[in-house]
């Protein structure tokens, strides 16, 4: 099992890397929207991506898009993380074939339910 | 729970750089109210703290930042405007999650400060009225938690509707203000920039320091080892090894160049948090003041970096808090408002040189010497005759009281920068600024020394301290190298060069005197802006040489700043440059004007005047201006004639009277009988006037300051010159006197 955390927070991406790593999930990381693609098509295969949605070089949503228009990463599930005051644009992640969200805050236990939710766990 | 640790760290990393760059940002957006470049990098800075402190379970971190957050959001939404107060408020905010970070680095959680004040403060800014008159004027206090009325400035900010107004009342330059859509396409494209810069940063990883500070220690001890085994090679046979240690050889070099540049770190990263310091200061001394940069990317050495870290923070808080004179004061003197302190960074050799500028009043060079002779660190004649230049000085005189806070922080810049081999310098004009000049090693670790002998040991000079090696053949040594006042000085280019015996000054056993003359070696080593030679027994090699600390037992011997090991495994002692100077009593002043007192060109320049000494008499010293002077001859005695009772010598064709000044002037009535006799020739009148000397002293260039002491014709009065007291001689009224002219002229007509 392999994740990909895409967060341009080193805390944020340090916490999901303990919680995933907890549980046993191997993972990959990139700070934005553009490592993450150059990461995806140097080859790197991850079932899960765990997208943040605001981040400065191509946020989550638009690097949703991107995997979504590549068959390539047909197979991968992706969840996006939001914060309360974003919670408009699940809806819309959602419609561009995201399969899960978290909201920031979130904690450990809400992390490992939702990954179970999309059957990794 | 290693795991967990680890992420908080990180974590913990993050949110204080966050917080740094909140921080300057901020200061930024004071300036700057309307970019809305900063802002959203503001925004996204604060929001990353509150959500990843969120995650963590750092609730009350996480609240305190929500709450700025809104204000943030308030302002990048336009409908509030940053000013000094709103500045203030977030700050504090700043400062709250600060300490709260500290508390979670420190025991794991965030503690149970009190934070209401901070949150009630932004608060009351976030639900005060949209206030269009003027704003009443109670101050917003942060930690009495006082809300503040209606305080701030606050501006409606529907651009849609009236956009005109907003721009008017908000000073928001063309460009940004005009349509919301534009405006956003602006930032779009600003933040497009700042990525790829930031991606550019990508390929970087975190290493603990210890590791760092680790490799390097080991190349340092691979250096020494290179050197032992290049200075074993040297007589070696064996090809093949030769050629492996000359890889080993560069191999070594560029890894120790490539684990430097590790450790360089940009002089921005103690810059960084210098713009908050300035602007609480201002705000609490009134003033008001900007700090500008130039050369951030000038980089250094990690731990050269964090040393000066405080000195800079002294500096620059001298700057405003003294330096800097309050809006009003600096209206007055047709200055603008703000004051201005520059930092400037930039590489000169192997040093950085760091200056810190400020356009206040300037040191008040009466009131230091005032405080110096308060404490008798110079004497009322010192005072008196101190230059500004060399009173500006006295700031780095131990505490002092009066003037102090100033001089006792700069004394503790000195010591500090001093300890890293480093200099600070200040120059001020009054009414103009003060500037500070730091000037700093690269890197404390491993630099170029010459290595030199004296006696059965072996020392090194930092090459940075060295201007050139001199050596003088041993025909040479008495001619060349002088004693003045019971100094050794060589004449080196036509300047005088104070020459210090590092066998004496180290107390070593004098060498075997052999008989036969030796060559001296002189290693000119410049201290501050002076140089002086050393002598040494030897000169070795230039050599690469790690810095070890000095035991115990030694480092309170000044002389020496620290200790290496040789390429044959010796130790050898790093000579500490300044130390030396001092205590061979080399002061930092006092050494040029005497070099140039003494210098024999005789040439007239712009500074001073030149007077041309001489004894006459019975021991008299006196002088003539040399302005009233044209040729110095040698005249034997057998020509002198007599005409009248005046004696004459045939002088280019014409009859010069001779005056001998030794008869009229002096007490004594010596006559003077020897063979050949210098004569000053002195143009008077269309006609040579000869003054018949003892003997030609010197020619001084100084300015004397004359004093009348009895009344004696043909003499202005006295003045020190070199030191000793010296009758300025009237060279008119001497003529006079000797009843070469009926009218006297005036005395005053020699200037």
């Amino acid at each position: 099992m392999k994740a990909l955390i895409v967060d341009d927070s080193a805390g944020m991406r340090a916490y999901l890397r303990m919680v995933l790593k907890g549980a046993g999930i191997e993972v990959l990381e990139a700070k934005d929207g553009v490592e993450a693609l150059a990461v995806l098509h140097a080859g790197a295969r991850a079932d899960v991506a765990m997208l943040d949605w605001n981040m400065p070089e191509m946020d989550g949503y638009e690097l949703l898009k991107n995997i979504r228009a590549d068959s390539t990463f047909n197979s991968m599930l992706v969840m996006m993380i939001t914060t309360e005051t974003e919670v408009s644009q699940i809806e819309k992640a959602l419609a561009h074939g995201a399969n899960e969200y978290i909201m920031k805050p979130f904690t450990r236990d809400v992390v490992l339910d939702k990954l179970q939710m999309l059957g990794l766990q | 729970m290693g795991d967990l640790e680890d992420a908080i760290r990180e974590f913990l990393i993050e949110a204080n750089e966050g917080l740094d760059q909140l921080d300057r940002d901020l200061v930024e957006l004071e300036k700057n109210p309307d970019s809305m470049d900063l802002l959203k990098r503001i925004f996204r800075t604060a929001h990353t703290i509150k959500g990843t402190g969120g995650v963590f379970g750092f609730n009350r971190l996480s609240a305190v930042a929500h709450v700025g957050e809104n204000l943030l959001s308030r302002m990048r939404d336009r409908k509030l405007r940053l000013d000094s107060r709103i500045t203030s408020v977030l700050l504090a905010m700043l400062d709250a999650l600060r300490d709260m970070l500290a508390k979670i680095e420190a025991n794991g959680s965030e503690g149970d400060g009190d934070y209401s004040a901070v949150v009630l403060a932004i608060n009351a800014v976030l639900s005060a009225p949209v206030v269009e008159a003027a704003p009443a004027s109670g101050e917003l206090r942060v930690a009495s938690c006082e809300v503040a009325p209606a305080s701030c400035e606050l501006r409606v900010a529907s651009c849609e509707e009236k956009p005109g107004e907003t721009c008017s009342a908000s000073s928001i330059t063309s460009g940004t203000s005009a349509t919301p859509t534009e405006s956003e396409a602006q930032v779009e494209s600003c933040t497009t920039e700042s990525g790829a810069h930031e991606k550019a940063e990508g390929n970087t990883i975190r290493v603990d320091v210890r590791v760092l500070d680790k490799v390097m220690d080991l190349v340092g001890e691979l250096v020494l080892a290179r050197n032992q085994i290049l200075q074993s090679t040297v007589t070696a046979k064996d090809a093949a090894l030769l050629s492996t240690a000359q890889r080993l050889n560069l191999i070594t070099t560029e890894l120790q160049e490539g684990i430097m540049k590790t450790r360089m770190q940009p002089v921005e990263n103690v810059w960084s948090k210098l713009p908050r310091l300035a602007r609480d200061l201002a705000m609490r001394h009134g003033k008001e003041v900007q700090l500008e940069m130039e050369g951030a990317d000038t980089e250094l050495d990690k731990t050269v970096i964090e040393a000066i870290h405080e000195p800079l923070l002294q500096i620059v808080r001298n700057a405003v808090a003294h330096g800097i004179e309050s809006p009003a004061a600096r209206c007055q003197v047709g200055k603008n408002a703000a004051g201005r302190v520059t930092l400037r960074a930039c590489h000169e050799g192997g040093q950085v040189n760091i200056d810190i500028c400020d356009d206040g009043a300037g040191l008040d060079v009466s009131a230091l010497k005032q405080a110096a002779l308060q404490r008798r660190a110079i004497t009322p004649e010192q005072a008196a005759r101190m230059t500004d230049r060399d009173a500006v000085q006295l700031i780095f005189l131990p505490p002092l009281a009066g003037a102090a806070k100033r001089s006792s922080s700069m004394a503790q810049v000195r010591s500090c920068i001093e300890a890293l081999g480093g200099m600070v310098d200040v120059h001020s004009v009054a009414g103009q600024g003060t500037t500070v000049r730091l000037k700093i090693p690269l890197t404390l670790a491993i630099i170029p020394a010459l290595i030199v002998r004296c006696g059965c040991q072996r020392f090194a000079i930092p090459q940075v301290s060295l201007l050139e090696l001199v050596r003088v053949e041993p025909e040479e040594v008495d001619a060349a190298i002088e004693v003045i006042d019971g100094a050794p000085v060589y004449r080196l280019r036509g300047n005088l060069l104070p020459l210090v015996d590092l066998g004496k000054v180290l107390q070593m056993t004098a060498r075997a005197a052999t008989g036969e003359r030796q060559a001296v070696n002189i290693a000119v080593l410049q201290v501050d802006d002076r140089s002086f030679g050393l002598i040494v027994e030897d000169v070795n090699d230039t050599e690469e040489i790690v810095v070890k600390p000095l035991g115990r037992q030694l480092k309170h011997i000044s002389c020496y700043a620290g200790a290496t090991i040789l390429g044959d495994g010796q130790v050898a002692l790093i000579l500490d440059v300044l130390n030396l100077a001092h205590m061979a009593n080399l002061a930092t002043d006092g050494r040029a004007d005497n070099v140039e007192d003494l210098n024999r060109q005789g040439q007239a320049t712009a500074a001073g005047e030149s007077w041309l000494v001489f004894a006459a008499g019975q021991d008299a010293r006196m002088a003539v201006s040399l302005a009233r002077v044209s040729r110095i001859e040698s005249i034997s005695s057998q020509k002198l004639e007599r005409s009248g009772n005046c004696e004459v010598v045939q002088y280019r064709g014409r009859i010069m009277p001779l005056i001998r000044v030794g008869n009229l002037l002096s007490s004594s009535t010596l006559a003077v009988s020897d063979a050949m006799l210098p004569v000053i020739v002195c143009p008077r009148e269309g006609q040579d006037v000869g003054l018949i000397v003892n003997r030609i002293i010197d020619i001084v260039e100084q300015t004397a300051v004359q004093e009348q002491l009895g009344n004696r014709a043909g003499v202005f009065g006295s003045a020190v010159i070199q030191q000793c007291v010296t009758d300025i001689v009237d060279v008119d009224a001497l003529a006079v006197q000797a009843g070469l002219c009926a009218r006297p002229r005036p005395a005053a007509s020699i200037h």
